[in-house]
């Protein structure tokens, strides 16, 4: 980025002596290119130099999880895995419910380097594989946008963009190994193939675009983005009335190929036939098909008769495929819309029928400071950039607009689609950019504007004419002669992109570089103080518990205790199944009389809740709890109501005021069990909530206390076995705490001697 | 000038070393055997000590030729359990300390039987009617266990240890003496055995010592069982198996330790649930404690770049110190180990390779500590522990000598790895030994090799070469036309 930029605007000179030979630009690119890469890695590693090597967060660790058995036990076995050590006692087909992208590539890395003989742990490629391939997708921003234009400074200033930008960084910053890391590279890429196979009209480029989008559809779920924009792209285009056959082919290319390709992943499989999210594909294949058909009805046949056959024809043929659709769709042949589906277009939509998708945090909205804050200088840039590709207008310009406008609206919709967004951004903002650099850092001033004028008007009339576009053919030429307002533009432009630079280093370096499983804090004295408690629990149960001793909790953490405790879990972030998960919700929430049966259904040997309470750390299982609440209910209304755990002024309390039902529930025993010991009589506080305790800690009678973390943020109590006499664990228990069994001698009513 | 004489010193000791490719330490004879009667114990002293989580045993011996000939073979008996346990065999002339070359042999002869004899063989054979004073010292491991077997956190941990107050010997002893040597005064249980003379019983207790005898003759074989069951609020340390690989680089002038440890701690289980608030509150106020929380590793001095790590990655808990007379490197497991708990580990760190090889022409010698474990204060054992050493690719001529007991060493070997880009893989030193105690901590290891310069280019001449073959290759591939005709 700045070597670019000092490049751009400190050597001018250099620049031009240098820039009249070929090879020497090529050159220059390829270092600059190579530079930014090496920047955009550069700027992921904050956590690793931070902390270590370590996956981050929750999927990755299935993820992790997942390639270490792809490499220990070979593609086909990884292919046909079923694993019973998650969703006890149902198990997961993993394999047919995965996107093996991810790890089959890791996986050939690994035994490319193997064969190499360098060894390097799988740990540490799956950690450097998202910086690794935001290298690549800076490259592929490269390509895309310089598909654009024509100005080779747009394709570098888009891969700077697209290498720094927190919108990307944020899902691809070392250790977060998840599917995104491959996706976005892959997404660029297939756009860059698709605009090429477009333009070129070349079934070769559309068969490499169909190649990559299998990849895609082969490493994340958001392959759907391309599945439905390639289709609109091409609709929009046949509505400008821009159909030729370098449309047909590229389009029946890519679509027959891909999803051919698609359709050889087991998770996705007969679904690109059988879903509404991918009819939009199916359809604009057939209405190309037809398009077709009637170009070459028009050639042959008189207009005035064709005009006719293309009312009766085309609105036929329309009404009988969507008749078709909505017959097949209601005859159950075709799924409808699935709910996940249904929250992008009505956000409150999950929140009222699907309370799992609601819970997860990436699934909200965005709130608009977020754009500044993922994309900064870049969001005010793209609508500029929008702007320049209306005044061109060419397909591939008309794919930047639809891009634009459908990002914009998902990204808008739910937090995580901002990163389907920022690719456009960056294109956009660096055409943007780049021709305000351009037009600022001619080192020349313009010379006779008359001759330039006829040059340029005789260039774009032209094109115009070539196109037989609607646009004015002429351009006013643009030029800058006053060195001044020439060096303030470029100034504050340098500016900005420094700022730029600085933001997306704070972003990178304060937001998203945290693991999440090791929280950092400051001692006294300016040093780190690394608080480790989640690998410090999830190695003790690894350590210290049997094999197979089953781990219930909230399903959070589901794929960690899976990939670091190596236990077999109830519920995983997979959420495959929500009455599985509810069941577990309701385990929590509910008496112990009632979780204890369910835990011994279940084999639950240990339960593990997170308590942040100690150390003030917010994200822990009280304050999901709700949401725990909500799934159970979802499933049994009758047995567990959300409005009892609020006091009756409808608040959410842990204190001595909260309900009974709250007390009594399982969860809020096992958080706040002997917690009230740590501190002297009367001080009991739970500082997440700022609530005082009651210094009497629950009692916990079907459960003991297996470890606690040393903050106190993962707590795992062991579930006792029956009783050996038959009683029940409350009355165990009591007698042990040494309390006479008073009523039962009550009822035993007075002594009388035997009279017989 | 110094340098050469030693390591033609070394060299010339470690040619006489190990010869064969793989060794044993036994020696086979016939299933009826038993010790010929040919010696005399004339005066015995038997020290258990037990200051340690294992057991260390001495045994002073005055033996006495009582046949017609000279005799060269000595033998112990042990039990079938004891010789699991055994460990770290020596065997030292007490007066003469010049006196070297004892062959310690276990003796394979009846698998089922009972009684299992180590052979010592004298470096000279003892004339008829001499005597030779000889010291014996050897370790069991695992032998103490936890009385009782299960107990609260914050109580106080005792061990438990059987032992025979006659020490076991294939030879009539005329007089003999045990002395059990304990950690602290606080022994609620031991054996009493009957007195004789001015004792009326034994043992006599003087502060953390018992001393059982001096008893009269007794006859080969005799043994008076014993038991003694004393404090010992300190971890019982346990590793199970030591992976340790040195990698040896030349162009680095690096030499690589790493180190796998599968801990365990074989001390008393806890009788309820771990408590925090227990731990926490006990660290406060009584930071003694059975369960280990803390180990601390005395590194060569200028080692660097120490990590610790588990399965689940770093952790976060050490403290490395370097300055210019020590490193040492401060460990807390994750979490507390308490009896039955495990906790598998790895550290490592890179030194100077100036500091471990010296050079001679192309022969090379390096000089490394065998084992290099915790320095605890409670003691540390080891029953497996793999020792390899990766040597430059193209070492070759690989000979080795370590100071510690030969019987412990069970199997050795050398072979090929490939790693690092290498071509025909490097060469692999690999040692096997058995029940190791920390206290073997400073034997070390020779290993002298001859590595030619020729050798040392290959590696960068291999990557030069196949890198220019992949831009010979690309720039052939880029001179093709594979694009349609245009005629």
């Amino acid at each position: 980025m700045a070597v670019d930029q000092g490049a751009g605007s400190k050597l001018p000179g250099l620049l031009v002596s240098l820039g009249k030979n070929e090879s020497t630009k090529t050159l220059l690119k390829v270092i600059i290119l190579a530079i930014i890469a090496a920047a955009a890695v550069a700027s992921r590693l904050f956590s690793v130099i931070r902390f270590e090597s370590i996956i981050h967060e929750f999927d990755p660790w299935f993820n992790f999880r997942a390639t270490k058995y792809l490499v220990a036990n070979g593609f086909y076995q990884f292919w046909d895995w079923f694993d019973d050590r998650t969703w006890h006692p149902l198990g997961r087909v993993t394999g047919g419910t995965l996107y093996p992208g991810l790890m089959v590539t890791s996986g050939v890395i690994y035994h490319l380097l193997r064969f190499l003989t360098v060894p390097v742990d799988i740990r540490n490629i799956c950690v450097l594989l998202a910086p690794a391939f935001s290298g690549l997708t800076a490259y592929a921003a490269y390509l895309l946008t310089n598909e654009m234009t024509t100005s080779s400074s747009a394709g570098l200033l888009a891969a700077a963009f697209m290498g720094i930008t927190p919108g990307y960084i944020s899902r691809s910053v070392a250790g977060s190994y998840d599917n995104e890391a491959i996706a976005i590279f892959l997404l660029v890429f297939t756009f860059y193939l698709w605009i090429k196979a477009l333009k070129l009209g070349s079934m070769l480029w559309g068969a490499l675009c169909a190649l990559f989008y299998g990849y895609m559809v082969a490493s994340w779920g958001g392959y759907a983005f391309i599945t439905c924009l390639v289709p609109l792209h091409a609709f929009v285009l046949i509505c400008m009335g821009r159909f030729s056959m370098r449309l047909y082919v590229a389009y029946t290319t890519w679509y027959a190929l891909g999803t051919l390709a698609s359709m050889q992943i087991p998770f996705v499989g007969f679904l690109p036939v059988r879903t509404s999210e991918h009819m939009p594909a199916l359809g604009i294949f057939g209405f190309l098909q037809l398009v077709a058909f009637l170009e070459y009805v028009r050639s042959a046949v008189p207009s005035r008769q064709f005009q006719t056959f293309l009312y009766v024809g085309l609105g036929g043929i329309f009404g009988v495929g969507l008749l078709g659709l909505v017959g097949l769709t209601a005859g159950g042949y075709i799924a409808p819309w699935s709910g996940r589906f249904y929250s992008l277009w009505d956000t409150g939509y999950a929140k009222i029928h699907i309370p799992i998708i609601a819970s997860v945090s990436e699934h909200q909205p965005t709130a608009w400071p977020a754009f500044f804050f993922d994309l900064n200088l870049l969001i005010w840039l793209f609508p500029a950039g929008v702007y320049m590709c209306f005044q061109r207008l060419e397909d591939e310009h008309v794919f930047i607009i639809v891009y634009a406008l459908f990002g914009s609206y998902f990204a808008g919709v739910m937090v995580r689609l901002m990163l389907t967004l920022t690719p456009v951004v960056c294109v956009a903002a660096a055409i943007a950019a780049s021709q305000l650099l351009d037009t600022y850092l001619q080192y020349k001033s313009p010379e006779v504007v008359e001759s330039k004028e006829e040059e340029s008007t005789d260039g774009t009339a032209k094109k115009a004419s070539k196109q037989g576009s609607l646009r004015s053919a002429s351009q006013p030429v643009v030029g800058i002669y006053n060195v001044l307002s020439k060096a303030f533009i470029a100034g504050a432009m340098t500016l900005f992109l420094l700022i730029f630079v600085q933001h997306c280093t704070w972003v990178t370096s304060n937001a998203y570089s945290s693991p999440s499983v090791v929280l950092a804090s400051r001692m006294p004295d300016g040093s780190q103080h690394i608080i480790d408690d989640y690998r410090e629990a999830y190695q003790w149960l690894r350590q210290n518990t049997k094999e197979d001793a089953k781990i219930m909790s909230w399903w959070d953490y589901g794929y960690q205790i899976g990939g670091m405790a190596d236990r077999p879990t109830l519920v995983d972030n997979n959420t495959w199944n929500n009455t599985h998960i509810a069941t577990v919700g309701k385990a929590m929430s509910s008496r112990e009389e009632v979780a204890y049966p369910i835990m011994r259904q279940h084999e639950v040997d240990y339960v593990l809740v997170v308590f942040g309470g100690l150390l003030g750390y917010s994200g822990d299982d009280i304050n999901k709890f709700l949401w725990m609440v909500r799934i159970a209910e979802g499933i049994w209304p009758d047995e567990v109501k959300e409005r009892d755990f609020f006091t009756p002024r409808g608040e959410y309390k842990v204190d001595a005021d909260a309900s009974e039902t709250m007390k009594n529930s399982l969860m809020y025993k096992m958080s706040y069990h002997n917690y009230a010991t740590l501190f002297p009589p009367g001080q009991a506080q739970d500082r997440v909530r700022g609530a005082r305790l009651p210094d009497q800690s629950p009692v916990l009678n079907s459960l003991e206390e297996a470890y606690t973390s040393e903050n106190w943020i993962i707590r795992i109590y062991k579930v006792k076995d029956l009783d050996n006499v038959g009683r029940d664990h409350a009355a165990a228990a009591s007698f042990e705490r040494g309390h006479k069994k008073k009523k039962a001698i009550k009822k035993r009513g007075p002594r009388v001697l035997r009279a017989e | 000038m110094k340098f050469t004489a030693v390591a033609a010193a070394c060299l010339s000791l470690l040619s006489t070393a190990y010869t064969h490719s793989t060794s044993t330490s036994k020696v086979v004879l016939p299933s009826t055997f038993k010790p010929p009667q040919t010696f005399k114990n004339a005066n015995l002293v038997h020290i258990i000590s037990l200051e340690k989580n294992y057991v260390k045993e001495n045994i002073n011996v005055l033996i006495e030729n009582v046949s017609e000939g000279p005799q060269d073979e000595y033998f112990l008996p042990f039990t079938n359990e004891q010789m699991e346990k055994i460990g770290g065999f020596e065997v030292k002339d007490r007066k003469n300390s010049d006196v070297v070359g004892f062959g310690v042999d276990a003796v394979e002869f009846d698998p089922l039987s009972d009684v299992q004899f180590y052979r010592i063989k004298l470096p000279a054979p003892l004339a008829s009617g001499s005597q030779q004073t000889i010291g014996i010292s050897f370790y069991y491991l695992n032998a103490l266990k936890a009385l009782p077997a299960s107990i609260d956190q914050t109580d106080k941990q005792y061990l438990i240890h059987s032992f025979s107050a006659y020490c076991p010997s294939a030879y009539p002893t005329l007089k003999q003496k045990t002395e059990v040597k304990l950690p602290s005064s606080d022994v609620p249980d031991y054996t009493k055995v009957a007195g004789n003379e001015d004792t009326k019983e034994f043992p006599v207790k003087q502060g953390s010592k018992l001393t059982y005898g001096p008893f009269p003759e007794v006859p080969a074989g005799a043994s008076l069982p014993a038991k003694v069951r004393y404090e010992f609020n300190k971890p019982v340390t346990h590793v199970s198996q030591l992976e340790r690989d040195i990698e040896v680089s030349h162009w680095g002038g690096n030499v690589a330790f790493e180190e796998r440890y599968t801990l365990f701690h074989y001390g008393a289980n806890l009788s309820s649930q771990f408590s925090r608030v227990k731990w926490a509150q006990s660290q406060y106020f009584s930071p003694q404690t059975f369960a280990l929380k803390e180990m601390k590793f005395v590194l060569g001095a200028g080692s660097k770049d120490a990590y610790f790590t588990d399965v689940i990655g770093n952790v976060s808990t050490s403290r490395f110190r370097t300055n210019k007379r020590e490193a040492v490197l401060e460990l807390k497991p994750r979490y507390p180990v308490f009896g039955g708990w495990k906790y598998p580990f790895t550290i490592g760190w890179n030194a100077d390779s100036n500091n471990y090889l010296k050079k001679s022409g192309d022969k090379y010698l390096l000089n490394i500590p065998l084992i290099e474990g915790p320095k605890q204060e409670e003691g540390v054992e080891y029953e497996h522990v793999d020792v390899r050493v990766f040597l430059p690719e193209g070492a070759e001529n690989v000979k080795f000598y370590t100071s510690a007991p030969g019987s412990s060493i069970t199997e050795h070997s050398v072979d090929i790895v490939r790693t690092y880009l290498d071509t025909v893989g490097r060469t692999v030193l690999t040692i096997k030994a058995r029940n190791l105690v920390d206290e073997l901590r400073d034997r070390e290891l020779l290993v002298s090799y001859e590595y030619s310069t020729a050798a040392a280019l290959r590696k960068p001449f291999v990557i030069f070469s196949s890198t220019m073959a992949v831009f010979v290759g690309i720039w052939l591939l880029s001179k093709l036309d594979v694009s349609f005709s245009t005629k």
